[in-house]
């Protein structure tokens, strides 16, 4: 069974490749918005955690 | 400076190339057919991988496959946004994979990486269809 955060990489990992495939046109402008796409959904997610913990500590 | 042979094989904007409404239904029934059509193979498979990926992960945390005459409207857009999964959707029903209602916790977030596959996968045939009639260049 995933973990959340399991779930929460493999979701971006496959959203980040088809944003990265479908919003550019050269291969390696495609790798690296993927890249960030990635890098912002996994850190949204890290920061999000953070603020629910804090708010309930 | 571009050679013939580039200049030849380069497509314009705007031309039209190899039926893209072709390209835009078989990139919705199979995710990344419609790359595959215009000879991106790579793009092709990455896109199969990502959507298949979406589609198993949201089956094994048990997600919900929304049915459409249910009448409530976020069940309506989620069947719109699971119907972009196409022949997987139809995979689905046919074989009764999926949760008819969501009874677990993950359950939920199955249910999300269903929608958003579906939705990732329309958003893969529309770039299909913008390679096919050249308004993508490459």
């Amino acid at each position: 069974m995933l973990t959340h955060f399991s779930a929460v990489l493999l979701f971006a990992l496959f959203a980040s490749v088809v944003f990265g495939i479908t919003q550019r046109s050269e291969p390696k402008m495609m790798v690296r918005f993927g890249a960030y796409c990635f890098v912002l959904f996994v850190g949204s997610v890290i920061v999000a955690s953070w603020l629910m913990w804090a708010v309930k500590h | 400076m571009a050679t013939d042979t580039q200049r030849i094989t380069q497509r314009i904007p705007g031309e039209r190339s190899s039926a893209p409404a072709l390209a835009l239904i078989l990139g919705w029934l199979i995710p990344g057919a419609g790359h595959v059509l215009q000879g991106k193979w790579v793009r092709g498979l990455l896109i199969f991988v990502s959507v298949l990926g979406m589609f198993l992960v949201g089956l094994g945390l048990q997600g919900k496959i929304y049915t459409p005459n249910t009448g409530d409207v976020l069940d309506i857009l989620g069947f719109i946004g699971q119907l972009g999964l196409g022949l997987l959707y139809a995979l689905t029903r046919v074989f009764g994979w999926g949760a008819s209602s969501v009874t677990i916790t993950l359950g939920d977030y199955g249910t999300k990486f269903l929608v958003v596959g579906g939705l990732l996968n329309i958003i893969a045939a529309v770039d299909a269809h913008s390679l096919a009639n050249g308004r993508k260049a490459s």
